[in-house]
């Protein structure tokens, strides 16, 4: 069982820190598109 | 500006929705596993089979979906087929890496050793790591990096019926591609509900990580744009 529990632990560790790598990147994709829309601003 | 910020709320959107499947996915999952009958040779271990299997079947179609891509992009220029590409070939690392880890610990208690050089071993192990020079001719490959990926693709995609038909060819230690269809009925419905429910979750984060990209190119081509907007004005 311990074999078993290690397996699918490991299974879904993976695509969680996966899924909140692309979390991540969607967050510094928004910080960017904050950045520029500040330096697009008239006087800026 | 404006599609812009409405393509990254798109991807906020499908990240929620990526992470609400993910969540779904394994509690679904769990409640399968559990409750599928025991196996009466190699017990409670043999219930690896219910997600090493899906994991399998993903670093193929990954590697397919990253060939066609590949395709794609080499052969008309396609900048969404090179995202395919990518993004499925990062999938395939995922889901093999995932391969690599379960299958080692089933071979454990089945057959007493961790590894072995079977044929779908190692070729699942070559196929692994060509999706891995993928990414890394990407990364590092410079100029014609691209294109150097896209044909290692198409390498990668012949590799993948080696993998499948090396069981029924050379006969190894690992079983052979009639296990599926001959599986016992309480054991069936467990393992093709958790493989649609990897398959809909491998979807999702195609999707998801292609919008991520589709996004990312667009904002480097807004910020040079603004940069160049910003070094003509006086």
């Amino acid at each position: 069982m311990t074999y078993v529990a290690l397996a699918y632990g490991f299974i879904w560790g993976a695509v969680f820190t996966y899924v909140a790598l692309i979390g991540r990147r969607v967050a510094r994709i928004d910080g960017e598109i904050e950045d520029l829309r500040q330096r697009l601003k008239p006087g800026a | 500006m404006l599609s812009m910020m409405s393509s990254s709320r798109k991807s906020g959107a499908a990240f929620l929705v990526g992470l609400l499947l993910t969540m779904q996915g394994f509690f679904v999952v769990t409640f399968l596993v559990a409750n599928a009958p025991l196996e009466k040779t190699m017990g409670a271990v043999q219930k690896i089979f219910y997600f090493h299997v899906p994991c399998a079947w993903l670093l193929m179609l990954s590697t397919f979906a990253c060939a066609g891509g590949s395709l794609a992009y080499l052969f008309r220029g396609s900048e969404r087929g090179d995202r395919l590409a990518l993004s499925s070939a990062e999938l395939g690392v995922l889901f093999g890496l995932c391969v690599m880890v379960t299958g080692p610990l089933w071979a454990r208690a089945a057959w007493g050793v961790f590894w072995t050089w079977d044929v779908r071993l190692t070729s699942s192990l070559l196929l692994w790591l060509m999706l891995i020079a993928y990414g890394l001719a990407r990364r590092y490959g410079g100029e014609g990096g691209r294109r150097l990926a896209a044909a290692l693709a198409l390498f990668a995609a012949a590799d993948v019926p080696l993998v499948y038909l090396s069981v029924n060819v050379w006969r190894g230690l690992h079983p052979n591609t009639k296990t599926v269809s001959s599986l016992a009925p309480g054991m069936r419905w467990p393992f093709f509900l958790s493989l649609a429910i990897f398959s809909a979750l491998w979807g999702v984060l195609l999707v998801l990580r292609m919008r991520v990209e589709r996004t990312q190119a667009r904002l480097v081509e807004l910020a040079i744009t603004v940069e160049d907007a910003e070094g003509r004005s006086p």
